[in-house]
């Protein structure tokens, strides 16, 4: 199988596994954008403009501090609010915010979606 | 670097965490635009404000989430946490081994009891935090405006407008914030949308330049906010 298809095997393993952990308490929803397409899951979708600014700044405040303080290739980025949080991810060449209630163990997500 | 007790007694505390946890490689506390005290070793100037700058433009986007309390990058050779202290915000860098529970618990319990000591001891606060203002704006639906006499001026609903000059205090709305969901922004005249088959459907009238500046096309969503003035 050739990289490009590997990734792209990869990338719809992934939103497989999103679909499942959707439902889950506390889960609000995904935002998971490749360099041509983008998929979206929220459950309020007024908020979709906004919750993409807020993951695309979080990427790249993440990348930026990262290169300030040379800790290398990030890994995850996690932007906390008062009642919500996002967990931020690269996966192959997707970018994966994916917005949950604070109280979400975000660790043990990254595990049942094998991100770890 | 600001020698007030306050600084100075938070320098302390940064130094003491860094003793505490060796994990720690540099750390410092900052308020808005300033750094309030630095951790030995002190960052560089240029880290510090670039870190502030990075933070401020999550922290402005940060409405949709309730304000921003804190931000963690988990790199794989090291992590950074800047977290809200008070009306402070304190910034960590740490190795990639650092436990970041213990951390936590560690900094939620010094700094605060510090800042607690010192407003009991001096009056002045050490600085105003960060602004959190929330902003009326808009998700809109993109149509372009094409044509000779399009002129640069978006066009959004009069109801819209109205809204917004109600709730800003103002006469009326001249001008918007357009942005793409890529973060690409630009600031325009705007006018009520002239064309009554378009009314009241939650659209942007854009003319096509626009549209090229913001790489957005018919159709796609963007933000939309009055400017300030």
């Amino acid at each position: 199988m050739s990289a490009k298809n590997k990734s792209k095997n990869d990338v719809e393993a992934l939103q497989g596994k999103l679909q499942s952990i959707k439902g889950r308490e506390g889960i609000i929803g995904y935002i998971l954008r490749g360099p041509n397409s983008a998929s979206i899951d929220l459950k309020d979708p007024t908020k979709i403009i906004d919750y993409a600014i807020l993951s695309a700044t979080a990427f790249e405040a993440g990348q930026d501090m990262s290169a300030m303080f040379e800790i290398g290739e990030v890994e995850s980025i996690i932007t906390e609010g008062e009642n919500t949080k996002i967990l931020s991810r690269v996966v192959n060449e997707h970018r994966l915010s994916i917005f949950m209630e604070k109280n979400v163990d975000h660790n043990r997500l990254c595990k049942d979606l094998n991100l770890t | 670097m600001n020698n007030d007790p306050y600084a100075v007694a938070l320098k302390n505390a940064l130094t003491e965490i860094n003793n505490i946890c060796a994990d720690v490689s540099r750390s410092f506390i900052f308020a808005k635009d300033r750094v309030i005290a630095t951790g030995d070793p002190e960052p560089d100037e240029e880290t510090m404000k670039k870190t502030i700058d990075s933070f401020q433009s999550v922290a402005e986007k940060a409405d949709a989430i309730g304000s921003l309390k804190a931000f963690y990058v988990n790199g794989n050779k090291g992590k950074i946490i800047l977290s809200g202290v008070n009306d402070m915000y304190l910034a960590l860098a740490a190795s990639e081994d650092a436990d970041t529970t213990y951390l936590h618990s560690v900094t939620r319990v010094i700094i605060p009891t510090v800042l607690k000591l010192l407003e009991t001891i001096t009056p002045t606060p050490p600085a105003s935090p960060i602004p959190l203002q929330s902003e009326p704006s808009k998700q809109l639906i993109v149509d372009t405006l094409s044509g000779f006499f399009v002129g640069d001026s978006v066009q959004i609903d009069t109801e819209l407008l109205e809204e917004w000059a109600k709730l800003l205090n103002q006469k009326s709305i001249s001008e918007v914030e357009i942005e793409s969901v890529d973060g690409e922004a630009t600031q325009c005249k705007v006018k009520e949308i002239n064309d009554s088959k378009l009314k009241g459907k939650g659209m942007i009238r854009i003319p096509e330049k626009v549209c090229k500046t913001l790489e957005v096309k018919k159709g796609e969503l963007v933000k939309v906010k009055p400017a300030s003035t």
